[in-house]
């Protein structure tokens, strides 16, 4: 998981440990699996597939700043984006497991290079089954394929930690695999040093893996022999030396280990300046497409202007829709299906239980408060006036929509919908003095239910600072009518506008803590989270990404109940009580607008798959 | 004018190392080292620590600042961890791209606004010196996005006359080539460069005009075209040289708001993705290569104008 700033458009940072996927159709593209989406949240619909007209060169548009530096699917973090994982290394390497099907965060099994995972020795062992693919040079896709990934994300963060950006130290891939084993070419043993939570595992480590073809890759020079690479010696030199072919982003196209592939693409050109690239359809892909797979070409653009300009003028067969140009839908509606839907993710105002400056961090850690709070927030209205329509509600860490089967019945529904008077009654019960357009004052210090609460002193203020990420506007749009909401309850908030990178970098507990009492609020976007969602990471009190120093030990004890006990609903258990709690205010998520020409057709679900950031042509084709 | 020349350029060098440290150190100062970008937020202490001994970053800045010059000197302006390029091939990738339209529209500007310029000046007051001033002031206060954006929806896509989008070749010379993809973000640069060197043109031949040479140069009975070619033109265009002086740093530093409106990779949106990204090399090799263009064109207005006006001496 990874912070980003939210954006509109594809531009969002995602590192989501789980693979994704598209809907299955066959090799009979009409016959997509073609999901019931809620219509809260979506914006335009997807038509039905069309009857297949022919293949072709169908150019998709790569937006700002996606250029891809990373070839090698054992990503470093520096050059690790959504882009480069999911549109441009997917189309050549497909994971173990995908993920989404469609708009719904759920496996996507015909798409899949393996059968479900099946679990022993006490939820310790994991047997993973190959199906009968095979590699574009005609070999077979084995279990060693996948052992071989393991074993070079090994070897990357025994260079260094960020060599693999999927990496968290001691948890999951590779630091929980004690050893691996393949008793025949399609059965991989993986054991682990504990039991682990089954679920978790398949969903967000398994489904990372990136089965390479080790009998083209297991060499440490161009012209070297193959090499045993579970000889973590043996490993660390393969390891080298394809990331340092993947640093040439010059050879690309040209250089010979690229071209064994097992996705449905091979990469034919590559313009390392612009970003602008070629890829062949690969006649050997073992997965469903369509009857006959269309060349794709990725066109770079350099902003959304750009990007919209194409749209507008016709030249480009897929792309997106900037926030910014939706009021000019209609421009573009007679030649471009639209269709928006969330991604997979949430946005959030996260509170600072650090600051203790007047006392806020003892005013945030009251229950009461960051409820009256949310109470302050108008979700639909936030949806209406500032995202056009294109969004949906989120009340918790697993959003509403796209729909998870981990979305827990208190996340369904608003526990604390918008209303000033409820906000401003639970403060009045807990011993504040409520004054309208004024600032409320604590009148009843102590620790009684009616009371402010433990460690704030009588005549406390309800004043503090909220720091925002001027970009995208609609950040600045909802924070800004927050504190109008909350100013009619006396909640004084004093605005202070800032940068993603900068925030980041500053008000950030974990990383920063002598900046703790500089802020007491901030809203710098949200993060994407994986299939299976537990805020491992984010909402527990050692996490990395705990940027407000959240701190719950019941939290805490959910949170590692996901990752570690058999419970197959302990993360919806999690999500249940953090939305409860509140830990951060939860808002509603803006939706990725996705076109693609009315000439081009193909299953739902591929189109569908877009707005959680999957690119699948190899579904796509021209009606006519 | 050798003697001159020689000091001026030990004075720039010096006025240059000056620049370079100050940004080195403001640079340093604000970001000291890219490794948590290059390790990753979760790069533990010690692996941060281990980078930074391992790329010279946990050395005093000045020595840093003295390896960063030796090396720059040797061609070698670092590398972009984000990227994965070096510094001196992402600028070699792009500077001629950059140079071609910045180069063109600060050439057609001038060639356009001096006889602008003088037309409005000798016709001042009158219907078309209005009518121009007019377009000069609309153009002038005119944001680059909007009327790139509004050239792009008439010429491109409603006339459909010009491409939407600069060339996306990566040939300089197939760049020039193509007229229909350059021609709307040139005359972008251009109207909008042209609106502002008209005026200090008209100004500047206004005072000409109500010089004595011009007015001798009248009573003589020199026909007006040769009062204005002869006279008027080589004095009015003087402030005209410290402008195309100030304006060389440009050609190189890239027009940002162009190159995103145009879809167009050059050297400004480089710096900009840079920023965004923190790509430290990448960044400081810019602002020291803008800080030599801007010093070299001081310098090059300075010896310009006294190529063109000899009565100004050079001690």
């Amino acid at each position: 998981m990874r912070p980003f700033a939210r954006t509109g458009a594809k531009a969002a940072i995602l590192a989501v440990v789980g693979a994704t996927a598209l809907a299955a159709c066959g090799s009979s593209p009409s016959g997509g699996n073609s999901v019931q989406l809620t219509p809260n949240g979506a914006f335009g619909k997807v038509p039905a597939a069309a009857p297949f007209g022919h293949a072709g060169t169908i150019t998709v548009a790569e937006p700002p700043g996606a250029t891809p530096t990373w070839i090698f699917p054992v990503t470093p973090g520096a050059n690790g984006s959504v882009y480069t994982a999911y549109s441009f290394q997917a189309e050549m390497w497909r994971y173990l497991y995908m993920f989404p099907d469609g708009a719904q965060i759920q496996e996507n099994k015909p798409m899949s290079l393996a059968s479900d995972p099946v679990w022993s020795n006490g939820d310790k062992t994991v047997t993973v089954t190959m199906k009968n693919w095979k590699w574009s040079d005609g070999q077979p896709i084995t279990a060693a394929d996948a052992e071989f990934f393991v074993d070079l994300t090994k070897a990357a963060v025994k260079v260094s930690p960020a060599d693999y950006s999927q990496y968290v130290p001691g948890v999951g891939i590779p630091d929980q695999v004690v050893s691996m084993s393949t008793p025949n070419s399609r059965t991989l043993v993986m054991n682990l040093n504990k039991a682990v939570n089954p679920t978790w595992f398949f969903e967000n480590e398994l489904a990372g893996i990136t089965p390479l073809p080790a009998q083209a890759w297991a060499r440490a020079s161009a012209n070297g022999p193959i090499l045993d690479f579970t000889n973590p010696a043996n490993a660390l030199k393969i390891y080298n030396f394809l990331a340092a072919q993947s640093k040439s982003t010059g050879t690309y196209a040209s250089n010979p280990l690229w071209q064994v592939v097992d996705g449905p693409y091979k990469l034919t050109s590559f313009n390392n300046t612009t970003g602008a690239y070629t890829m062949a359809p690969n006649t050997s892909y073992s997965g469903p497409h369509a009857p006959t797979m269309s060349t794709l070409q990725a066109v770079p653009f350099t902003s959304d202007t750009a990007e919209f300009n194409a749209i507008k003028s016709g030249s480009i067969d897929q792309g997106y829709l900037p926030f910014t140009d939706l009021p000019q839908v209609n421009s573009i509606e007679s030649t471009y299906n639209v269709f928006g839907y969330p991604g997979f993710g949430f946005s959030y105002v996260t509170y600072n239980f650090k600051d203790t400056t007047g006392d806020f961090n003892n005013i945030i850690k009251q229950l009461y408060f960051r409820q009256a709070f949310a109470h302050l927030e108008d979700e639909q209205g936030y949806i209406k006036a500032f995202f056009h329509g294109a969004g949906g509600q989120d009340f918790g860490p697993v959003p509403q929509v796209p729909p998870s089967p981990y979305t827990p019945a208190n996340a369904k529904t608003n526990p604390y919908p918008f209303s000033v008077s409820t906000a401003a009654s639970i403060l009045k019960a807990h011993g504040w003095t409520v004054n309208p357009g004024g600032t409320d004052v604590c009148s009843k210090p102590g620790t009684a239910s009616n009371e402010c609460g433990s460690g704030i002193p009588a005549g406390t203020k309800l004043a503090f600072n909220l720091i925002w990420n001027t970009s995208p506007a609609i950040i600045g749009q909802q924070i800004t009518d927050l504190v109008d909401q909350a100013k009619k309850v006396g909640i004084n908030i004093t605005l202070k506008s800032d940068n993603f990178n900068h925030m980041i970098a500053t008000y950030y507990d974990v990383a920063q803590p002598k900046n703790d009492n500089l802020w007491a609020m901030e809203d710098f976007g949200g993060f994407s989270i994986a299939s299976y969602p537990t805020m491992n990471g984010i909402f527990n009190s050692t996490g990395t990404y705990d940027i407000g120093g959240y701190a719950n030990p019941e939290a805490d004890k959910l949170i590692a109940a996901s990752t570690t006990s058999s419970n197959p609903a302990a993360v919806k258990a999690e999500a249940a009580y953090l939305t409860q709690q509140q830990p951060s205010l939860f808002q509603p998520s803006v939706d990725n607008i996705e076109v693609w020409k009315k000439t081009i057709s193909g299953p739902p679900a591929s189109f569908e798959s877009l707005t959680q950031y999957q690119l699948s042509p190899e579904f796509w084709y021209f009606t006519k | 004018m050798t003697a001159y020349l020689i000091r001026r350029v030990i004075t720039s060098i010096v006025v240059l190392i000056g620049v370079s440290i100050v940004i080195f150190f403001l640079l340093h100062t604000i970001y000291p080292s890219p490794a948590q970008d290059v390790l990753g937020a979760k790069a533990t202490n010690a692996a941060v620590n281990a980078w930074n001994k391992a790329n010279g970053f946990d050395r005093p800045w000045i020595l840093q600042y003295l390896s960063y010059i030796g090396n720059a000197l040797h061609g070698n302006l670092g590398y972009s961890y984000k990227l994965n390029q070096s510094v001196a091939a992402l600028f070699r990738e792009r500077w001629a791209r950059s140079f071609y339209l910045s180069g063109m529209s600060l050439l057609l500007s001038v060639l356009l606004a001096i006889p602008l310029g003088i037309y409005q000046a000798v016709r001042r007051n009158s219907l078309s010196d209005n009518a121009m001033t007019t377009v000069a002031f609309i153009l002038y206060a005119m944001p680059v996005f909007f009327l790139a954006l509004i050239l792009i929806q008439a010429f491109a896509l409603s006339l459909h006359i010009f491409s939407y989008e600069a060339s996306q070749s990566t040939s300089v010379w197939a760049v020039m080539a193509d007229w229909h993809a350059m021609t709307l973000p040139i005359a972008t640069l251009t109207l909008i460069s042209v609106a502002g060197y008209s005026r200090y043109m008209r100004s500047s031949a206004m005072d000409a005009l109500a010089q004595d040479y011009i007015k001798a140069a009248r009573a003589k009975g020199l026909p007006e075209r040769l009062v204005l070619f002869r006279h008027l033109v080589r004095n009015a265009c003087l402030p005209m040289v410290t402008l195309i002086g100030l304006s060389i740093p440009v050609l190189l530093a890239g027009n940002l708001i162009t190159e995103q409106v145009f879809n167009y990779q050059g050297l400004g949106l480089l710096f900009y993705n840079s920023l965004g990204n923190v790509d430290y090399d990448v960044l400081i090799a810019y602002t020291l290569i803008g800080a030599t263009l801007v010093i070299v064109g001081n310098l090059v207005a300075d010896i310009a104008l006294t190529v063109a006006d000899p009565r100004i001496r050079l001690a």
